[in-house]
């Protein structure tokens, strides 16, 4: 009997180390997790934040989730909740993620970055997002291919432009080294660029920056046909003058790598891909057109606050949180690490270095001269996006549904969402 | 044989496992079939959680993608079975076989078996898209394949395809284990006496190896089955669910195998409670096959 009462002792003691393992906190020093989408600012996230840490005595760290076949924030937030780990500074892309993590959003109004900025995240008056970065998308176009084929980019501005750019570069494809005009993927696993970025042309394009109209009539099942129609031409243009390979099976990776290489005149990405541009070599100078999606002119390109950093309300250590975000705002550091290392735009006046790689560049001239159109995919949920539209995206490139299905399909996706 | 004696310290050292296992298996498995019948969310929720009884399960076979994807998982699994035994049996014929090398083949058809299903699925990916439609030997055969719209992944019925050849690659090896061993252990007398009742290498397999290696083909039919209907990470990496298909006037993932659409009804459409009653579907289902398919089998089996 002795010897079963030592091992019940034992056991206890075994289960016992095991709970009290799971709620050490490390070493006394306070913890500040951030939770952000950006793969390709991990490093630099990663280094600044440890640097920062140091100096404030704080254990920082940095959790990176994104890329094409991941999980996202959204999820991570979903299981972190259930889980009762929210960390304490995290990202949100826009007003739907927003509501739907209202609770755990700190109001952060009178923090004296607000003052710097433009572009934060409001709703009902209050500010609730600390704009990460600005960003921007269009077409993105080689311009010596361009001036090699004789295209003025200036026309870039609307379908006809387009459209007489596209052939004019198509039927010169073999003196120019070409193996496309237009670098664009559309498998399901890109759903983001056809089904988030480009879906944003039939939302905002041509539209006064804010202009919720056409959201708001979609999101309410009332379909302009015209406008639909003509932003199936667009698509439909961009789908036919894409290297199909790239188109319906291609990556992030092949896509940006054919532009990278010189083999297709345009790209169909954001200023983020420049990192990855330069990465593979590529020296020839460049910069974004407008989407031109429609008949009449869209003078300018979608640029906006890509993503918030919120505060989480229940943190523990929300006056870390505060001063981390301000710190970014208000030290040299912060600014180095914002604009030299990490590429970013920065979204603050106080902020006085400029990016330099050429897309970036593009998106800050655009932004300077107010040519900019709002990014309003946001108000549409990742799922009907990515699981609702992407596939009719993925059918429309792969053939299997025509312009007038693609249409009929778009139509019946926002009356019966 | 003396009787096995259960007294407290059996039990004892039982325990460890038991809690492990009545902690992470059985009570989440009553839980989650309890969270079936609600509205519950991990998200913050003012009115608290709302049971809603069977509307998730009404839900859920409204739904056409889940319909979609109980058939298409069907189909997958019923190739996926066939194809990884046939391989899987024909490979431990050739390695039980006197050809020189055999325990280095043995080792190599298994090695698959251990690399992570995710980057397999990334391999495999690079294969059918970069390296098939480049290879001469390939394009000399079939030159259609190297047009984009013919490529494996951009096809529905061709990327279920590589989703099962793929899957294949990773599993028959370690099916082939358990032929392996089975048919070691037919004793060689069988075959001795069979030689001189004059019968062939056809004659041996149809009458001595596979009645004897029964009991294996339970197990190997069973595994294929479970791991088959339970695919997820091969899915993931290699088509991501796509290419986009039309089911029931919609367009959906063409192939988005059942496990994927219960973690995209989680974690993309945010109904948790839908996606775990879809999931309390799922087990009933690969339950109710499964004891089928072992009660089956084992009247095939033979006892020495």
């Amino acid at each position: 009997m002795k010897r079963l009462t030592a091992l019940v002792l034992i056991l206890v003691a075994a289960t016992g180390f095991v709970f009290a393992g799971g709620d050490q906190e490390g070493g006394g020093v306070p913890r500040l997790e951030i939770l952000q989408n950006k793969p390709e600012i991990d490093a630099q996230l990663k280094a600044y934040a440890a640097a920062w840490g140091q100096k404030n005595g704080v254990q920082v760290v940095v959790k990176t989730v994104g890329g094409s076949v991941d999980v996202d924030v959204d999820q991570m937030l979903t299981i972190g909740y259930a889980a009762g780990e929210m960390p304490d500074i995290f990202v949100f892309p826009g007003v739907a993620d927003y509501e739907k993590w209202s609770e755990v959003i700190l109001d952060v109004s009178d923090q004296p970055w607000v003052e710097e900025t433009s572009v934060e995240f409001t709703y009902d008056g209050k500010v609730y997002g600390f704009p990460v970065a600005v960003e921007g998308w269009g077409l993105a176009y080689n311009a010596d291919i361009l001036e090699a084929a004789g295209v003025d980019p200036a026309s870039l501005v609307n379908y006809a432009g387009y459209k007489a750019a596209f052939e004019k570069i198509d039927s010169m494809k073999a003196e120019l080294g070409l193996e496309s005009v237009v670098s664009m993927a559309a498998s399901i696993s890109m759903s983001w660029v056809t089904a988030h970025h480009n879906f944003n042309s039939l939302l905002s394009a041509g539209l006064p920056y804010g202009d919720l109209s056409v959201v708001n009539d979609l999101l309410a099942g009332n379909v302009d046909m015209a406008r639909l129609s003509q932003y199936a031409d667009w698509v439909e243009l961009l789908f036919t003058y894409a290297d199909q390979a790239v188109l319906l099976t291609g990556d992030y990776d092949a896509q940006v790598g054919a532009f990278a290489q010189g083999k297709a005149a345009f790209l169909h990405q954001g200023n983020w891909a420049d990192g990855n541009i330069e990465a593979a070599g590529a020296e020839f100078p460049r910069a974004f057109a407008p989407h031109g999606a429609l008949a009449t002119e869209t003078d300018g390109i979608f640029a906006s606050a890509p993503a918030y950093y919120a505060i989480n309300a229940d943190s523990d250590v929300q006056e870390l949180a505060k001063k981390f975000l301000n710190d970014l705002v208000f030290t040299d550091a912060g600014h180095r690490y914002m604009v030299e290392e990490a590429g970013m735009i920065p979204a603050f006046a106080s902020v006085e270095l400029s990016p330099a790689s050429p897309l970036s560049q593009s998106v800050q001239e655009w932004v300077a001269s107010g040519k900019v159109y709002s990014w309003n995919q946001y108000y549409f949920s990742d799922s009907f996006r990515d699981d609702t539209l992407g596939p009719i995206y993925n059918q429309f490139a792969s053939g299997t549904l025509s312009k007038a299905q693609f249409i009929q399909a778009m139509k019946q996706a926002f009356e019966s969402r | 044989m003396r009787k096995q004696k259960f007294d407290m310290t059996s039990w004892l050292l039982l325990l460890p496992a038991l809690f492990a296992f009545v902690m992470v298996i059985i009570i989440p498995f009553i839980m989650g079939i309890l969270y079936s019948f609600t509205d519950w969310s991990s998200r913050p929720q003012p009115d608290g959680m709302q049971v809603v009884g069977l509307l998730n399960y009404l839900e859920t076979f409204k739904d056409p993608s889940f319909l979609y994807s109980f058939i298409v998982t069907t189909v997958y699994t019923a190739l996926n079975m066939l194809i990884i035994n046939v391989v899987a049996f024909i490979l431990a014929l050739l390695v039980t076989s006197n050809i020189k090398f055999k325990h280095a083949y043995r080792v190599g058809f298994f090695l698959p078996n251990l690399i992570g299903g995710l980057i397999l699925g990334y391999i495999w990916q690079f294969i059918f898209n970069i390296v098939v439609p480049n290879l001469p030997l390939i394009t000399e055969l079939i030159p259609a394949i190297q047009n984009p719209a013919n490529y494996i992944l951009a096809e529905r019925n061709s990327a279920l395809m590589a989703i099962v050849i793929a899957g294949s690659w990773q599993y028959a090896g370690y099916i082939m284990m358990i032929y392996v061993a089975a048919i070691i252990s037919v004793p060689g007398e069988l075959f001795e006496a069979a030689k001189i009742d004059g019968a062939g290498p056809w004659m041996q397999l149809r009458t001595i190896i596979i009645p004897m290696t029964a009991q294996a083909f339970t197990v190997t039919l069973f595994l294929t089955l479970v791991q088959s209907f339970k695919q997820y990470d091969v899915n993931v990496s290699l088509t991501g669910g796509g290419p986009a298909t039309t089911f029931m006037e919609k367009s959906i993932l063409g192939t988005e195998l059942l496990a994927m659409n219960i973690y995209n009804t989680a974690f993309k459409a945010n109904q948790l409670a839908q996606s775990q009653a879809r999931a309390v579907i799922f087990f009933l289902v690969l339950a109710v096959i499964s004891t089928f398919q072992v009660r089956a089998n084992k009247k095939q089996e033979i006892e020495l």
